[in-house]
């Protein structure tokens, strides 16, 4: 999933994005996996992650949270976003104490999720590091732009519906936040933060 | 493959702003909205969000399997046969703490080619993936990443013919290399990034070992590219075996 390492804007607006994930790993520890996630998702509903979901089920902006976590399956994948460094700590503390035995990842800016998990008191085991884009670059859309497509995962917003946003929220039809909520339900995995996007949207309102 | 039934198209528009790849276009005289097949990814963006006011975007068949193969690498929401979990994808890093998979003295290679939004053809992808296996990366196999499947030759990364002028909106290249071939491997890309018609995203899997981290950093500041600020970050609370 690109969008969960590889994001983009200025370093200010990554601050307070970091993207959280339960992985189950086939065959060696899914089993009870369902139950396992119910548990994960309800603290990480403790600690106020703004949006997650299931890939199959879609994200909580979208369908009812009781919903996904009913219908989950041993293949479910399970992410979301926190908007705050001190959710992040909290929901460390929480899944070390719950000790599910699943791996548990932050994605983030580095110099925010690796003092949180010392604060945590938790000894990274691997870090997937983002080295950006490569190739033809001049290609890429503009960076308010890209900001905002790349907090969905798998690139299901498209930049000329976050620019189609751009404009209702410039000309006062909509408000920031419901247009950054409107995009958040096409990212069926959850991990686009609405919060970060209405804030995007907002300064790109006021820029223009 | 994604259709416009003509009879029910009343040419509104709204769809064209929520393709990812910009395949929806507007006819000049009937005004209605066409799919240019050949820069659709099947990812279904348009037709799991209905999108269409009227209704009017279908499904029809994926009759052939590069067809199928497009859709299974561009809708994450689909379980790859192969892999046997949805989307393009592998766990990489993020089970790493169980599986093992990239241990002390490895680093994981994980190219994410046409992202971000740019899609690619999978003629790219083949001489990305071809450069790095001449660097030295070991590719992964079809039962962890789907474009393996498509490999004919998964030691060069050689694909077969017949999948090369196919677009997707991603498909992930992945492997890993001993660390003294790590450098070799950064170079290859920096050769191979000029002749590809699209971008990609790299990320380099290294264990969080002190020793580890400093060679990467190292690595990176002799061949002059920057020193990462974002990381996927395995916490190290995954167990193996788990009753």
């Amino acid at each position: 999933m690109t969008h969960s390492l590889h994001r983009f804007g200025s370093i200010e607006s990554q601050r307070n994005d970091f993207v959280w994930f339960i992985y189950q790993s086939k065959g060696i520890n899914d089993a009870d996996f369902e139950e396992k996630a119910r548990r994960a998702i309800a603290i990480a509903e403790k600690c106020g992650s703004e949006n997650w979901g299931d890939i199959k089920l879609g994200c909580k902006l979208k369908c009812p949270v009781n919903e996904i976590a009913t219908n989950l399956s041993r293949q479910s994948r399970i992410r979301g976003v926190f908007t705050k460094r001190e959710q992040v700590v909290e929901f460390l503390k929480e899944m070390k104490e719950a000790d599910l035995g699943l791996s548990v990842i932050i994605s983030g800016l580095l110099d925010e999720v690796l003092p949180s998990c010392e604060e945590a008191e938790l000894a990274p085991h691997t870090i997937n590091y983002s080295l950006g884009v490569w190739g033809k670059k001049d290609l890429l859309p503009e960076e308010d732009v890209l900001a905002i497509t790349s907090m969905c995962g798998h690139h299901m917003i498209a930049a000329n519906l976050v620019r189609k946003k751009m404009e209702e929220v410039k000309k006062g039809r909509k408000s920031a936040e419901k247009a950054a909520e409107e995009l958040a339900v096409l990212c069926p995995c959850g991990i686009f933060n609405q919060v970060r996007a209405a804030r995007i949207l907002q300064e790109a309102a006021v820029k223009a | 493959m994604v259709q416009i039934n003509r009879k029910l198209c009343v040419g509104c528009a709204t769809c064209i702003p929520y393709c990812p790849v910009e395949a929806f276009k507007k006819e000049a005289e009937e005004r209605k909205v066409y799919v240019d097949e050949e820069v659709c990814t099947n990812c279904y963006v348009c037709i799991r969000n209905n999108v269409c006011p009227v209704g009017a975007i279908e499904e029809s068949n994926l009759d052939n399997f590069m067809k199928q193969f497009q859709h299974v690498i561009s809708d994450p929401t689909v379980t790859s046969e192969g892999t046997g979990v949805p989307g393009r994808g592998t766990e990489e890093a993020k089970t790493n703490d169980v599986t093992g998979r990239y241990g002390r003295g490895e680093f994981g290679i994980c190219i994410d080619m046409g992202r971000p939004g740019i899609g690619c053809r999978l003629r790219d992808a083949e001489k990305v993936a071809m450069a790095v296996a001449q660097a030295g990366v070991v590719l992964e196999g079809p039962e962890t990443t789907p474009l393996a499947t498509l490999m004919t030759d998964i030691k060069t990364g050689k694909l077969m013919d017949e999948a090369l002028d196919t677009n997707v909106l991603s498909v992930i290249i992945e492997g890993k290399c001993p660390k003294e071939k790590l450098p070799d491997v950064l170079m290859a890309l920096r050769r191979v990034e000029k002749e590809i018609e699209t971008t990609f995203c790299l990320g380099i899997v290294s264990r969080a070992e002190q020793e580890e981290v400093s060679f990467f950093f190292e690595t990176l500041e002799k061949l002059g590219i920057p020193k990462p600020f974002r990381g996927k970050v395995n916490v190290g609370l995954g167990r193996p075996l788990i009753p």
